[in-house]
Protein backbone atom coordinates (compact mmCIF):
# COMPACT_ATOMS: atom_id res chain seq x y z
CA UNK A 1 0.00 0.00 0.00
CA UNK A 2 1.15 3.50 -0.69
CA UNK A 3 2.53 5.28 2.37
CA UNK A 4 2.75 9.05 3.29
CA UNK A 5 4.48 10.21 6.07
CA UNK A 6 4.59 13.88 6.72
CA UNK A 7 6.10 15.55 9.81
CA UNK A 8 5.82 18.99 10.90
CA UNK A 9 4.36 20.77 7.76
CA UNK A 10 1.57 23.14 8.38
CA UNK A 11 -0.95 22.30 11.18
CA UNK A 12 0.57 18.64 10.89
CA UNK A 13 3.35 17.85 13.80
CA UNK A 14 3.11 14.33 12.52
CA UNK A 15 1.01 12.29 9.90
CA UNK A 16 0.97 8.88 8.62
CA UNK A 17 -1.19 8.08 5.77
CA UNK A 18 -1.71 4.61 4.33
CA UNK A 19 -3.58 4.81 1.26
CA UNK A 20 -6.56 2.22 0.24
CA UNK A 21 -8.44 1.95 -2.94
CA UNK A 22 -10.36 4.14 -1.19
CA UNK A 23 -9.13 6.63 1.39
CA UNK A 24 -10.86 8.93 3.55
CA UNK A 25 -9.65 12.19 5.57
CA UNK A 26 -11.72 13.11 8.22
CA UNK A 27 -10.88 15.98 11.15
CA UNK A 28 -11.67 19.25 12.14
CA UNK A 29 -10.95 22.58 10.00
CA UNK A 30 -7.25 23.60 9.80
CA UNK A 31 -5.89 20.37 10.88
CA UNK A 32 -3.84 20.16 8.09
CA UNK A 33 -6.28 17.67 5.79
CA UNK A 34 -5.94 19.92 2.22
CA UNK A 35 -2.44 20.38 3.15
CA UNK A 36 -1.37 16.70 2.95
CA UNK A 37 -4.07 15.99 -0.22
CA UNK A 38 -1.79 18.62 -2.02
CA UNK A 39 1.27 17.27 -1.11
CA UNK A 40 0.48 14.06 -2.13
CA UNK A 41 -0.03 15.34 -5.63
CA UNK A 42 3.08 17.27 -5.40
CA UNK A 43 5.21 13.94 -4.47
CA UNK A 44 3.13 12.03 -7.40
CA UNK A 45 3.40 14.62 -9.97
CA UNK A 46 6.83 16.88 -8.81
CA UNK A 47 6.96 17.07 -13.26
CA UNK A 48 3.66 17.50 -14.56
CA UNK A 49 3.18 20.60 -11.91
CA UNK A 50 6.38 22.16 -12.47
CA UNK A 51 6.09 21.85 -16.28
CA UNK A 52 2.19 23.43 -16.03
CA UNK A 53 3.35 26.58 -13.79
CA UNK A 54 6.08 26.90 -16.16
CA UNK A 55 3.73 26.84 -19.48
CA UNK A 56 1.37 29.88 -17.60
CA UNK A 57 4.66 32.22 -17.18
CA UNK A 58 5.30 31.32 -12.89
CA UNK A 59 9.08 31.55 -11.95
CA UNK A 60 9.60 30.84 -8.39
CA UNK A 61 14.10 30.85 -9.71
CA UNK A 62 14.47 27.50 -7.64
CA UNK A 63 13.29 28.99 -3.75
CA UNK A 64 11.42 26.49 -2.02
CA UNK A 65 9.06 29.17 -0.09
CA UNK A 66 8.33 31.22 -3.61
CA UNK A 67 7.68 27.55 -4.70
CA UNK A 68 5.56 26.78 -1.52
CA UNK A 69 3.35 29.92 -2.10
CA UNK A 70 3.04 29.29 -5.92
CA UNK A 71 1.69 26.03 -5.51
CA UNK A 72 -0.02 25.66 -1.81
CA UNK A 73 -1.32 29.65 -2.17
CA UNK A 74 -0.08 33.31 -1.04
CA UNK A 75 1.39 32.72 2.35
CA UNK A 76 2.01 29.20 2.40
CA UNK A 77 5.74 29.65 2.23
CA UNK A 78 5.53 29.58 6.19
CA UNK A 79 4.34 26.03 6.55
CA UNK A 80 7.40 24.42 5.89
CA UNK A 81 10.08 24.82 8.59
CA UNK A 82 13.87 24.92 7.90
CA UNK A 83 15.31 21.59 9.59
CA UNK A 84 12.09 20.41 10.97
CA UNK A 85 10.01 19.06 8.15
CA UNK A 86 10.27 16.00 6.89
CA UNK A 87 8.54 13.86 3.94
CA UNK A 88 8.74 10.50 2.99
CA UNK A 89 6.17 8.64 0.54
CA UNK A 90 6.36 5.06 -0.31
CA UNK A 91 9.36 4.60 2.46
CA UNK A 92 11.28 7.30 0.26
CA UNK A 93 12.75 11.10 1.56
CA UNK A 94 10.93 13.15 -1.03
CA UNK A 95 13.19 16.65 -0.73
CA UNK A 96 11.27 19.73 -1.00
CA UNK A 97 14.05 21.68 -1.24
CA UNK A 98 15.44 19.93 -3.80
CA UNK A 99 12.31 19.36 -5.29
CA UNK A 100 12.10 23.11 -6.14
CA UNK A 101 15.57 23.66 -7.16
CA UNK A 102 15.40 21.18 -10.25
CA UNK A 103 12.82 21.00 -12.94
CA UNK A 104 11.89 16.97 -13.29
CA UNK A 105 11.79 15.90 -16.81
CA UNK A 106 8.53 13.50 -16.51
CA UNK A 107 5.57 16.08 -17.18
CA UNK A 108 2.94 12.84 -17.00
CA UNK A 109 0.12 13.38 -14.70
CA UNK A 110 -1.09 10.62 -12.51
CA UNK A 111 -3.14 12.80 -10.42
CA UNK A 112 -6.36 14.30 -11.09
CA UNK A 113 -7.17 16.92 -8.29
CA UNK A 114 -10.88 17.96 -7.74
CA UNK A 115 -10.93 21.19 -4.83
CA UNK A 116 -12.88 21.78 -2.54
CA UNK A 117 -13.25 25.25 -4.08
CA UNK A 118 -14.29 24.31 -7.11
CA UNK A 119 -17.17 26.57 -7.46
CA UNK A 120 -14.91 29.06 -8.68
CA UNK A 121 -14.16 27.22 -11.42
CA UNK A 122 -16.57 28.89 -13.23
CA UNK A 123 -17.65 32.69 -13.75
CA UNK A 124 -20.62 33.41 -15.55
CA UNK A 125 -21.02 30.15 -16.33
CA UNK A 126 -18.06 29.40 -17.87
CA UNK A 127 -14.95 27.60 -16.96
CA UNK A 128 -12.16 29.90 -16.05
CA UNK A 129 -8.32 29.12 -17.71
CA UNK A 130 -5.35 29.11 -15.46
CA UNK A 131 -4.06 32.42 -16.04
CA UNK A 132 -7.60 34.40 -15.13
CA UNK A 133 -6.17 33.32 -11.78
CA UNK A 134 -3.81 35.17 -9.66
CA UNK A 135 -0.35 34.07 -8.61
CA UNK A 136 -1.41 33.85 -5.21
CA UNK A 137 -4.11 31.42 -5.85
CA UNK A 138 -3.72 27.51 -5.25
CA UNK A 139 -2.04 25.59 -7.94
CA UNK A 140 -4.97 22.71 -7.58
CA UNK A 141 -8.21 24.89 -8.25
CA UNK A 142 -5.97 26.88 -11.08
CA UNK A 143 -5.48 23.18 -12.92
CA UNK A 144 -8.77 22.21 -12.01
CA UNK A 145 -10.28 25.00 -13.75
CA UNK A 146 -7.64 24.41 -16.72
CA UNK A 147 -9.08 21.08 -17.37
CA UNK A 148 -13.09 22.15 -17.23
CA UNK A 149 -12.04 24.73 -19.89
CA UNK A 150 -10.06 22.61 -22.50
CA UNK A 151 -13.01 19.62 -21.22
CA UNK A 152 -15.82 21.85 -22.18
CA UNK A 153 -14.38 23.66 -25.37
CA UNK A 154 -12.77 20.57 -26.76
CA UNK A 155 -15.42 17.84 -26.01
CA UNK A 156 -18.40 19.91 -25.66
CA UNK A 157 -17.14 22.96 -28.22
CA UNK A 158 -20.86 22.91 -29.90
CA UNK A 159 -23.71 23.80 -28.69
CA UNK A 160 -25.66 20.98 -27.29
CA UNK A 161 -26.57 19.02 -23.77
CA UNK A 162 -23.50 18.16 -21.62
CA UNK A 163 -25.99 16.67 -19.05
CA UNK A 164 -27.96 14.45 -19.88
CA UNK A 165 -25.55 12.99 -22.46
CA UNK A 166 -25.68 9.44 -23.61
CA UNK A 167 -22.24 8.18 -23.77
CA UNK A 168 -21.45 10.11 -20.12
CA UNK A 169 -21.71 8.24 -17.35
CA UNK A 170 -24.34 4.87 -16.31
CA UNK A 171 -27.87 5.72 -17.42
CA UNK A 172 -28.33 4.78 -13.59
CA UNK A 173 -26.36 8.06 -12.76
CA UNK A 174 -27.87 10.33 -15.33
CA UNK A 175 -31.11 8.73 -14.19
CA UNK A 176 -30.28 9.62 -9.96
CA UNK A 177 -28.52 13.02 -10.89
CA UNK A 178 -31.70 13.93 -13.06
CA UNK A 179 -33.53 13.56 -9.98
CA UNK A 180 -31.81 14.54 -6.97
CA UNK A 181 -29.51 17.06 -8.80
CA UNK A 182 -30.92 18.55 -11.85
CA UNK A 183 -34.67 18.08 -11.40
CA UNK A 184 -35.12 17.39 -15.01
CA UNK A 185 -33.57 20.54 -15.95
CA UNK A 186 -30.51 19.90 -18.95
CA UNK A 187 -27.37 21.40 -18.67
CA UNK A 188 -26.08 22.70 -22.03
CA UNK A 189 -24.31 25.27 -23.55
CA UNK A 190 -25.91 28.24 -25.30
CA UNK A 191 -24.65 32.09 -26.23
CA UNK A 192 -25.53 34.92 -24.76
CA UNK A 193 -24.20 38.21 -26.99
CA UNK A 194 -22.07 35.49 -28.93
CA UNK A 195 -20.33 34.48 -25.72
CA UNK A 196 -20.66 30.58 -25.00
CA UNK A 197 -21.86 29.63 -21.37
CA UNK A 198 -23.29 27.10 -19.63
CA UNK A 199 -27.27 27.18 -18.65
CA UNK A 200 -29.53 25.02 -17.28
CA UNK A 201 -32.51 24.89 -19.14
CA UNK A 202 -36.05 22.72 -20.00
CA UNK A 203 -36.59 21.56 -23.46
CA UNK A 204 -35.45 23.42 -26.51
CA UNK A 205 -37.19 26.59 -27.48
CA UNK A 206 -37.53 27.31 -23.50
CA UNK A 207 -35.89 30.12 -21.04
CA UNK A 208 -32.69 28.45 -19.81
CA UNK A 209 -31.66 29.82 -16.92
CA UNK A 210 -28.21 31.32 -16.18
CA UNK A 211 -25.41 30.56 -14.12
CA UNK A 212 -26.38 33.04 -11.47
CA UNK A 213 -29.76 31.66 -11.01
CA UNK A 214 -28.44 28.41 -10.25
CA UNK A 215 -29.23 26.85 -6.77
CA UNK A 216 -26.31 26.66 -4.69
CA UNK A 217 -26.03 22.78 -4.83
CA UNK A 218 -26.07 23.04 -8.75
CA UNK A 219 -23.56 25.71 -9.17
CA UNK A 220 -21.34 23.20 -6.46
CA UNK A 221 -22.55 20.61 -8.76
CA UNK A 222 -21.49 21.50 -12.00
CA UNK A 223 -17.72 21.57 -11.77
CA UNK A 224 -17.82 18.30 -10.08
CA UNK A 225 -19.98 16.76 -12.45
CA UNK A 226 -17.20 17.98 -15.26
CA UNK A 227 -14.99 16.56 -13.05
CA UNK A 228 -16.30 12.97 -13.26
CA UNK A 229 -16.38 13.36 -17.21
CA UNK A 230 -12.88 14.29 -17.40
CA UNK A 231 -11.75 10.88 -15.62
CA UNK A 232 -14.95 8.73 -17.28
CA UNK A 233 -14.13 9.72 -21.15
CA UNK A 234 -17.00 8.56 -23.45
CA UNK A 235 -14.33 6.14 -25.38
CA UNK A 236 -14.12 2.92 -24.49
CA UNK A 237 -11.29 3.24 -21.90
CA UNK A 238 -12.07 3.16 -18.42
CA UNK A 239 -9.87 5.65 -17.06
CA UNK A 240 -7.93 8.88 -19.17
CA UNK A 241 -4.57 8.78 -20.07
CA UNK A 242 -1.77 7.57 -17.45
CA UNK A 243 -4.16 8.84 -14.20
CA UNK A 244 -4.06 6.68 -11.31
CA UNK A 245 -5.43 8.56 -8.81
CA UNK A 246 -7.97 10.97 -7.96
CA UNK A 247 -8.41 13.45 -4.73
CA UNK A 248 -11.81 14.42 -4.53
CA UNK A 249 -11.91 17.24 -1.40
CA UNK A 250 -15.55 17.64 0.42
CA UNK A 251 -17.71 16.10 -2.26
CA UNK A 252 -20.69 17.08 0.46
CA UNK A 253 -20.47 21.12 -0.17
CA UNK A 254 -23.90 22.33 -1.37
CA UNK A 255 -25.14 19.05 -1.47
CA UNK A 256 -28.49 17.70 -0.18
CA UNK A 257 -28.30 14.04 1.44
CA UNK A 258 -29.86 12.41 -1.72
CA UNK A 259 -27.67 14.33 -3.85
CA UNK A 260 -24.82 13.49 -1.71
CA UNK A 261 -25.69 9.60 -1.97
CA UNK A 262 -25.18 9.91 -5.61
CA UNK A 263 -21.59 11.77 -5.68
CA UNK A 264 -20.69 8.78 -2.91
CA UNK A 265 -21.96 6.16 -6.04
CA UNK A 266 -19.94 8.30 -8.78
CA UNK A 267 -17.32 7.82 -6.41
CA UNK A 268 -17.37 4.22 -5.85
CA UNK A 269 -17.30 3.73 -9.59
CA UNK A 270 -14.06 5.67 -10.28
CA UNK A 271 -12.96 3.36 -7.60
CA UNK A 272 -14.32 0.17 -9.22
CA UNK A 273 -13.04 1.51 -12.52
CA UNK A 274 -9.51 0.95 -11.11
CA UNK A 275 -8.84 4.87 -9.90
CA UNK A 276 -7.11 5.40 -6.29
CA UNK A 277 -9.75 7.68 -4.88
CA UNK A 278 -8.85 10.15 -1.81
CA UNK A 279 -12.01 12.42 -0.15
CA UNK A 280 -11.67 14.38 2.78
CA UNK A 281 -15.01 14.98 4.26
CA UNK A 282 -17.36 16.20 7.17
CA UNK A 283 -20.00 13.97 6.19
CA UNK A 284 -20.73 11.68 8.50
CA UNK A 285 -23.17 10.32 5.37
CA UNK A 286 -19.83 9.52 3.70
CA UNK A 287 -18.96 7.43 6.84
CA UNK A 288 -22.30 6.12 7.35
CA UNK A 289 -21.71 4.35 3.90
CA UNK A 290 -18.51 2.88 4.66
CA UNK A 291 -19.65 1.52 7.95
CA UNK A 292 -22.18 -0.38 5.60
CA UNK A 293 -20.01 -1.43 3.41
CA UNK A 294 -17.36 -2.69 5.46
CA UNK A 295 -20.09 -4.97 7.68
CA UNK A 296 -22.05 -5.94 4.39
CA UNK A 297 -18.39 -6.98 3.22
CA UNK A 298 -17.64 -8.59 6.50
CA UNK A 299 -21.04 -10.74 6.54
CA UNK A 300 -20.89 -11.46 2.43
CA UNK A 301 -24.04 -10.12 1.67
CA UNK A 302 -25.85 -9.72 -1.58
CA UNK A 303 -24.72 -6.52 -3.61
CA UNK A 304 -28.19 -5.21 -3.64
CA UNK A 305 -28.03 -4.96 0.26
CA UNK A 306 -25.07 -2.29 -0.59
CA UNK A 307 -27.39 -0.53 -3.36
CA UNK A 308 -30.20 -0.51 -1.00
CA UNK A 309 -28.74 2.06 1.33
CA UNK A 310 -28.43 4.67 -1.69
CA UNK A 311 -32.07 3.65 -3.43
CA UNK A 312 -30.17 3.08 -6.57
CA UNK A 313 -31.62 1.31 -9.13
CA UNK A 314 -31.09 -3.05 -8.80
CA UNK A 315 -29.43 -3.29 -11.82
CA UNK A 316 -26.69 -6.08 -13.72
CA UNK A 317 -24.85 -2.92 -13.99
CA UNK A 318 -24.75 -0.85 -10.41
CA UNK A 319 -24.75 -4.88 -8.90
CA UNK A 320 -21.56 -4.85 -10.62
CA UNK A 321 -20.81 -1.69 -9.19
CA UNK A 322 -21.80 -3.09 -5.65
CA UNK A 323 -19.76 -6.07 -6.03
CA UNK A 324 -16.97 -4.68 -6.82
CA UNK A 325 -16.48 -2.05 -4.31
CA UNK A 326 -17.11 -4.38 -1.75
CA UNK A 327 -13.48 -6.06 -2.71
CA UNK A 328 -12.20 -2.91 -2.46
CA UNK A 329 -9.81 -1.74 0.64
CA UNK A 330 -10.72 1.62 2.23
CA UNK A 331 -9.31 3.15 4.79
CA UNK A 332 -10.13 6.44 7.44
CA UNK A 333 -7.73 8.78 8.50
CA UNK A 334 -8.33 10.86 11.17
CA UNK A 335 -6.37 14.14 11.20
CA UNK A 336 -6.58 15.32 15.22
CA UNK A 337 -6.06 19.19 15.82
CA UNK A 338 -4.97 18.76 19.44
CA UNK A 339 -1.94 16.90 18.97
CA UNK A 340 -1.39 17.19 15.05
CA UNK A 341 -1.23 13.56 14.86
CA UNK A 342 -3.62 11.35 12.34
CA UNK A 343 -5.22 7.91 13.45
CA UNK A 344 -6.16 5.30 11.52
CA UNK A 345 -10.25 5.07 12.49
CA UNK A 346 -10.67 2.34 9.91
CA UNK A 347 -12.53 -0.13 11.66
CA UNK A 348 -15.09 3.16 12.09
CA UNK A 349 -16.12 0.61 15.11
CA UNK A 350 -19.31 3.14 17.19
CA UNK A 351 -17.78 0.86 20.48
CA UNK A 352 -14.19 1.55 20.05
CA UNK A 353 -12.61 2.63 23.21
CA UNK A 354 -10.54 4.98 21.13
CA UNK A 355 -13.06 8.68 21.51
CA UNK A 356 -11.43 9.15 17.68
CA UNK A 357 -12.75 6.52 15.95
CA UNK A 358 -16.01 5.53 18.10
CA UNK A 359 -17.08 9.34 17.16
CA UNK A 360 -15.51 8.97 13.59
CA UNK A 361 -13.17 11.80 13.97
CA UNK A 362 -15.77 13.78 15.49
CA UNK A 363 -18.21 13.71 12.88
CA UNK A 364 -20.86 12.33 14.89
CA UNK A 365 -20.37 13.84 18.45
CA UNK A 366 -23.19 16.17 17.69
CA UNK A 367 -25.82 13.47 17.29
CA UNK A 368 -24.41 11.47 20.59
CA UNK A 369 -24.80 14.73 22.42
CA UNK A 370 -28.33 15.43 21.22
CA UNK A 371 -29.55 11.74 22.11
CA UNK A 372 -28.26 12.15 25.00
CA UNK A 373 -29.34 15.54 26.19
CA UNK A 374 -32.87 14.16 25.05
CA UNK A 375 -32.54 10.90 26.27
CA UNK A 376 -31.89 12.52 29.96
CA UNK A 377 -34.43 15.27 29.59
CA UNK A 378 -37.34 12.54 28.85
CA UNK A 379 -36.28 10.12 32.01
CA UNK A 380 -36.12 12.93 34.03
CA UNK A 381 -39.50 14.57 33.09
CA UNK A 382 -41.38 11.84 34.31
CA UNK A 383 -39.67 11.67 37.86
CA UNK A 384 -42.54 13.30 39.57
CA UNK A 385 -45.28 10.81 38.30
CA UNK A 386 -43.04 7.90 39.43
CA UNK A 387 -42.23 9.30 42.35
CA UNK B 1 -30.73 10.45 51.20
CA UNK B 2 -27.79 8.17 49.94
CA UNK B 3 -27.82 6.15 46.77
CA UNK B 4 -26.66 3.42 49.48
CA UNK B 5 -29.56 4.19 51.71
CA UNK B 6 -32.34 4.01 48.99
CA UNK B 7 -30.91 0.29 47.85
CA UNK B 8 -30.92 -0.59 51.34
CA UNK B 9 -35.07 0.90 51.61
CA UNK B 10 -36.21 -0.46 48.93
CA UNK B 11 -38.19 -3.54 48.84
CA UNK B 12 -36.52 -6.63 47.95
CA UNK B 13 -32.71 -4.43 47.49
CA UNK B 14 -31.73 -4.98 50.82
CA UNK B 15 -28.36 -6.36 50.58
CA UNK B 16 -27.64 -5.48 46.80
CA UNK B 17 -25.97 -2.51 47.53
CA UNK B 18 -21.71 -3.02 46.88
CA UNK B 19 -18.96 -0.85 47.28
CA UNK B 20 -17.80 0.98 44.23
CA UNK B 21 -18.64 -1.57 41.34
CA UNK B 22 -18.66 -4.68 42.87
CA UNK B 23 -22.20 -5.57 42.38
CA UNK B 24 -21.14 -5.88 38.71
CA UNK B 25 -20.91 -9.12 36.76
CA UNK B 26 -16.85 -9.35 35.84
CA UNK B 27 -17.54 -9.49 32.13
CA UNK B 28 -19.88 -6.07 32.89
CA UNK B 29 -17.18 -3.91 34.41
CA UNK B 30 -14.59 -3.11 32.16
CA UNK B 31 -17.71 -1.25 30.08
CA UNK B 32 -18.08 1.13 32.84
CA UNK B 33 -15.31 3.71 33.16
CA UNK B 34 -15.31 5.97 35.80
CA UNK B 35 -13.35 9.22 36.19
CA UNK B 36 -12.65 9.27 39.73
CA UNK B 37 -13.67 5.80 41.54
CA UNK B 38 -12.75 6.98 45.08
CA UNK B 39 -15.95 6.39 47.51
CA UNK B 40 -16.50 10.25 47.76
CA UNK B 41 -17.39 9.90 44.10
CA UNK B 42 -18.21 6.32 42.97
CA UNK B 43 -21.16 5.59 45.78
CA UNK B 44 -21.35 2.55 45.08
CA UNK B 45 -23.60 -0.08 43.08
CA UNK B 46 -26.69 -2.10 43.26
CA UNK B 47 -27.45 -5.70 40.85
CA UNK B 48 -31.16 -5.12 40.81
CA UNK B 49 -31.58 -8.33 38.45
CA UNK B 50 -30.25 -10.97 40.60
CA UNK B 51 -31.45 -9.40 43.31
CA UNK B 52 -34.93 -9.74 41.81
CA UNK B 53 -34.91 -12.76 40.62
CA UNK B 54 -36.44 -14.71 43.11
CA UNK B 55 -39.35 -12.16 43.42
CA UNK B 56 -40.27 -11.73 39.39
CA UNK B 57 -38.38 -14.69 37.75
CA UNK B 58 -40.42 -14.43 34.35
CA UNK B 59 -39.83 -9.87 34.61
CA UNK B 60 -37.53 -8.37 32.23
CA UNK B 61 -35.49 -7.10 34.98
CA UNK B 62 -33.00 -4.25 34.71
CA UNK B 63 -29.46 -5.02 35.31
CA UNK B 64 -28.20 -2.67 37.63
CA UNK B 65 -27.69 0.74 38.91
CA UNK B 66 -24.46 2.53 40.16
CA UNK B 67 -24.15 5.89 42.44
CA UNK B 68 -21.79 8.97 41.32
CA UNK B 69 -21.57 12.41 42.94
CA UNK B 70 -20.55 14.51 40.63
CA UNK B 71 -18.90 17.85 41.44
CA UNK B 72 -21.54 20.30 39.72
CA UNK B 73 -24.41 18.47 41.36
CA UNK B 74 -25.55 18.54 45.14
CA UNK B 75 -27.15 15.12 45.21
CA UNK B 76 -25.77 11.90 43.49
CA UNK B 77 -26.65 10.85 40.28
CA UNK B 78 -28.13 7.12 39.61
CA UNK B 79 -27.13 5.53 36.63
CA UNK B 80 -29.36 2.89 35.23
CA UNK B 81 -27.32 0.86 33.26
CA UNK B 82 -28.14 -2.32 31.23
CA UNK B 83 -25.63 -4.10 29.12
CA UNK B 84 -26.81 -5.92 26.16
CA UNK B 85 -26.07 -6.64 22.45
CA UNK B 86 -26.11 -3.55 20.25
CA UNK B 87 -28.56 -4.96 17.51
CA UNK B 88 -31.96 -3.85 16.06
CA UNK B 89 -33.00 -7.65 17.11
CA UNK B 90 -33.04 -6.52 20.62
CA UNK B 91 -34.52 -3.39 20.85
CA UNK B 92 -37.75 -4.90 21.64
CA UNK B 93 -36.17 -6.52 24.88
CA UNK B 94 -34.55 -3.67 25.73
CA UNK B 95 -37.51 -1.47 25.58
CA UNK B 96 -39.12 -4.43 27.56
CA UNK B 97 -36.87 -4.33 30.54
CA UNK B 98 -37.16 -0.27 30.20
CA UNK B 99 -40.91 -0.67 30.77
CA UNK B 100 -40.17 -2.88 34.02
CA UNK B 101 -37.76 -0.49 35.08
CA UNK B 102 -40.27 2.38 34.85
CA UNK B 103 -43.12 -0.06 36.40
CA UNK B 104 -40.98 -0.76 39.27
CA UNK B 105 -39.70 2.20 40.16
CA UNK B 106 -43.34 3.67 40.42
CA UNK B 107 -44.16 0.72 42.73
CA UNK B 108 -41.26 -0.42 44.81
CA UNK B 109 -38.34 1.83 43.40
CA UNK B 110 -39.92 5.18 44.45
CA UNK B 111 -36.93 5.93 46.55
CA UNK B 112 -34.33 5.77 43.86
CA UNK B 113 -36.66 7.46 41.58
CA UNK B 114 -36.43 10.44 43.34
CA UNK B 115 -32.51 10.51 42.18
CA UNK B 116 -31.64 12.26 39.34
CA UNK B 117 -31.02 9.79 36.68
CA UNK B 118 -29.47 8.48 33.30
CA UNK B 119 -31.01 5.12 32.00
CA UNK B 120 -28.09 3.49 29.76
CA UNK B 121 -28.22 0.87 27.23
CA UNK B 122 -24.41 -0.85 27.08
CA UNK B 123 -23.37 -2.38 24.03
CA UNK B 124 -21.75 -5.62 25.88
CA UNK B 125 -20.44 -7.10 22.01
CA UNK B 126 -20.07 -5.54 18.69
CA UNK B 127 -22.25 -2.68 18.34
CA UNK B 128 -24.32 -2.33 15.38
CA UNK B 129 -25.79 0.82 15.25
CA UNK B 130 -24.19 4.36 14.66
CA UNK B 131 -24.42 7.01 16.83
CA UNK B 132 -26.68 9.19 14.96
CA UNK B 133 -28.86 6.48 13.89
CA UNK B 134 -33.02 6.88 14.04
CA UNK B 135 -32.91 3.59 16.77
CA UNK B 136 -30.59 5.36 18.88
CA UNK B 137 -32.75 8.88 18.56
CA UNK B 138 -35.89 6.37 19.03
CA UNK B 139 -34.83 5.33 22.24
CA UNK B 140 -33.56 8.76 23.32
CA UNK B 141 -36.85 9.85 22.88
CA UNK B 142 -38.17 7.34 25.03
CA UNK B 143 -35.46 7.88 27.78
CA UNK B 144 -32.74 5.67 26.71
CA UNK B 145 -28.75 6.60 26.26
CA UNK B 146 -27.19 4.28 23.97
CA UNK B 147 -23.65 4.78 24.84
CA UNK B 148 -22.06 1.83 22.58
CA UNK B 149 -19.39 -0.33 24.16
CA UNK B 150 -18.59 2.35 27.56
CA UNK B 151 -20.34 4.46 29.35
CA UNK B 152 -17.62 7.17 30.84
CA UNK B 153 -18.72 8.68 33.97
CA UNK B 154 -16.79 12.10 34.70
CA UNK B 155 -17.29 14.22 37.64
CA UNK B 156 -18.20 17.07 36.23
CA UNK B 157 -21.78 15.90 34.65
CA UNK B 158 -22.81 17.76 31.31
CA UNK B 159 -26.26 19.72 31.97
Amino acid sequence: MATLHIKRLGQIKEASLVFGDLTVLVGPQATGKSIALQLLKLVVDAGQVQAELGRHGLDWSGKLPDFLDVYFGEGMRSIWQPHETSIRWDGQAVDLLQLAARRRKSKEESLFFIPAQRVLALRDGWPRPFTDYTPGDPFAVREFSEKLRVLVEQEFGASGDLFPQERRLKREFRGLLQEHVFANFHLKVDKFHSQKRLVLGVEKGAESLPYMVWSAGQREFVPLLLGFYWLMPATKVSRRGEINWVVLEELEMGLHPRAISVVVLLVLELVMRGYRVCLSTHSPQVLDALWALKHLRETQAQPEAFLNIFEAPNTPSMRKLAGSVMEKSVKVIYFNREDGTTTDISELDPSAASQAEAGWGGLSDFSSRANEAVARAVANSNKENQS
Amino acid sequence: MTFKRAVTQTPNLGTAWQPGLQALRAEDKPHIKVEDPREEHLRGSADIDTALQPHEPQANRWDFAVGYQHTNRRNEVIYWIETHTGSDNQIKVVLKKLAWLQTWMRRDGKQLANFERDIVWVSSGHTLFTKGSKQVKELAQKGLIYSGAILRILNDRRS
